[in-house]
């Protein structure tokens, strides 16, 4: 019994000392560094003015009631308000004409409440990046085994910026 | 006025007796120390559960300067004072608990000959002064009028008598292996063989006690944020909170340099290029102790917290036993002429 106990004593310590040395981190820095997300990613929604055909089905199919139909030049487009939107993508499946895509932006923080309002014009520029990113774009990718991986997804004329960012992040952070 | 001699304010604090309780192991280095021991205990545990921890102040440090920042904030923000307290307890208590927490270090030596109490029973003066402090921390938690605080005060009251007894024991073990009371005579009998080997016993003993004693986990009891908000120090804001949470980190860096001079040797191995008297073997005392400490913070991240009667089982079955083994196998060493 007594033995068993120290056993486990010492394999808590080793599995803690093993984290401690040779452990990637899970997290990232975020506005400095984002986690590289799939294509299909279900981020902010963006809206094809040119291809809607005002059927309102998006605005039925919305669990949250987040989406509204505005009108704009006696043609009903839709609305979305990001305090609201749970990013289910219903909207984008139901869509007949596929006037509705996800982009793979997710950063809905925004300054105040009226912000959060998308009308239909703001809508179909799919919302922008609101962060300033030192040096373009610093993008990691979460690996099951090995950790946090960094990864350079740039513009080529920015790939030496780029690379310091990626100096001056890994060297606060892992060593990947 | 001569090159050679320092100017009169130098050679004032260079004086052992203004030093050590000034300088080193006193107030500065203390207090540099518990800004970086809180930070790394932040980082290892970030690091440890897979994440940053504090980054983005002093960027460039890793976010050294976060203790200082969150010094600075705990400073400015309001002191609250409860309407129903005992007014002179709760302001003056935790003042006295930090001067009793930093008071044994007055008992230090840095080398031979360097130290600020010549007195041959240094390491008792020490170990009384450090369980003097337990008793204000109950003070405290009464004078705050709180449930949580009396609990958490009595959860400390319970571990105290169950943490000094393996601590006075396992010190008393080494002082008989080591024939002296005398700090200075025990870091320099360590020369050959640290005591941490010719005893190991007794320094497990002596660390478990001194986790229990500092509030370090898996014994981070009397202040279980989980269970009872913070535990004695629940009522404190402001630059009084500070000060309690300084209190176990200033207990912390105390302990630690007792189990440096008593189970690491002290300033032995001395390298080279250090002088073997004066005020510099100290570098020595405060690596291995910083050593020391970041391994009591570490286990933080490792274990979760134990029930107070689990903390005093430990006390009594396990460490009250581990000490009194650790006597034996010191009177066993020094009977059959291993050692001394």
């Amino acid at each position: 019994m007594t033995k068993s106990r120290t056993l486990r004593h010492l394999r808590a310590i080793r599995t803690g000392v093993k984290h401690l040395l040779f452990s990637n981190r899970l997290t990232c820095p975020y506005p400095d560094a984002r986690q590289m997300v799939s294509e299909r990613y279900r981020g902010m929604i963006r809206l094809n003015m040119d291809k809607c055909t005002s059927c309102m089905l998006c605005a039925r199919a919305c669990p949250a009631n987040a989406i509204k139909m505005y009108v704009m030049d006696g043609k009903k487009l839709p609305g979305l308000d990001y305090a609201r939107c749970i990013f289910c993508g219903f909207c984008v499946d139901i869509c007949p004409v596929k006037a509705l895509e996800h982009t793979t932006l997710h950063d809905v923080a925004y300054l105040d409440y009226k912000e959060n309002q998308f009308p239909p014009e703001k809508f179909a520029e799919g919302g922008k990046d609101p962060y300033y990113v030192p040096g373009g774009v610093v993008m990691v990718e979460i690996h099951d085994k090995k950790g946090l991986l960094y990864k350079k997804k740039a513009v080529e004329k920015e790939e030496k910026i780029v690379k310091e960012e990626i100096e001056h992040v890994s060297k606060e952070g892992t060593e990947t | 006025m001569s090159a050679l001699v320092a100017p009169w304010p130098i050679s004032l604090i260079l004086e052992p007796e203004v030093f050590i309780p000034l300088v080193y192991p006193g107030l500065v280095v203390l207090t540099l120390t518990l800004l970086g021991i809180i930070w790394l205990e932040r980082k290892l545990t970030a690091k440890v559960q897979r994440r940053y921890g504090p980054l983005y102040v002093a960027r460039k440090l890793g976010g050294a300067a976060q203790p200082m920042a969150d010094g600075i904030k705990f400073v400015f923000s309001e002191q609250i004072i409860p309407r129903n307290t005992d007014k002179l307890v709760f302001i003056f208590g935790p003042l006295l608990l930090f001067t009793f927490s930093i008071l044994p270090v007055i008992g230090i030596p840095l080398s031979p000959g360097y130290t600020a109490i010549a007195s041959d029973i240094s390491l008792l003066i020490v170990v009384a002064l450090v369980v003097i402090a337990p008793i204000v921390l109950l003070m405290v938690a009464w004078g705050s009028n709180n449930k949580f605080s009396l609990i958490g005060g009595l959860r400390d009251g319970y571990l105290m008598i169950s943490y000094e007894v393996p601590i006075i024991l396992s010190i008393l073990a080494m002082a008989a292996l080591y024939n002296s009371l005398d700090l200075i005579e025990i870091a320099e009998a360590q020369a050959g063989t640290w005591g941490i080997f010719l005893n190991p016993l007794a320094a497990l003993a002596f660390f478990a006690a001194m986790l229990i004693a500092t509030g370090r986990f898996p014994f981070e009891i009397a202040e279980a944020e989980t269970e009872i908000v913070a535990g004695w120090t629940t009522e404190y804001s402001s630059a009084l909170y500070m000060s309690n949470m300084g209190t176990s980190y200033t207990r912390m860096y105390v302990m630690a340099h007792l189990f440096t001079l008593v189970f690491l040797g002290g300033w032995n191995p001395l390298p080279g290029f250090l002088p073997a008297s004066g005020l510099l073997p100290g570098l020595m005392i405060l690596v291995k102790s910083l050593a020391v400490m970041g391994l009591m913070v570490l286990l933080r991240s490792i274990y979760p917290r134990f029930r107070v009667d689990q903390g005093v089982r430990i006390g009594w079955h396990k460490l009250f036993t581990l000490s009194m083994a650790a006597i034996a196998l010191s009177v066993l060493l020094v009977a059959s002429g291993v050692w001394g």
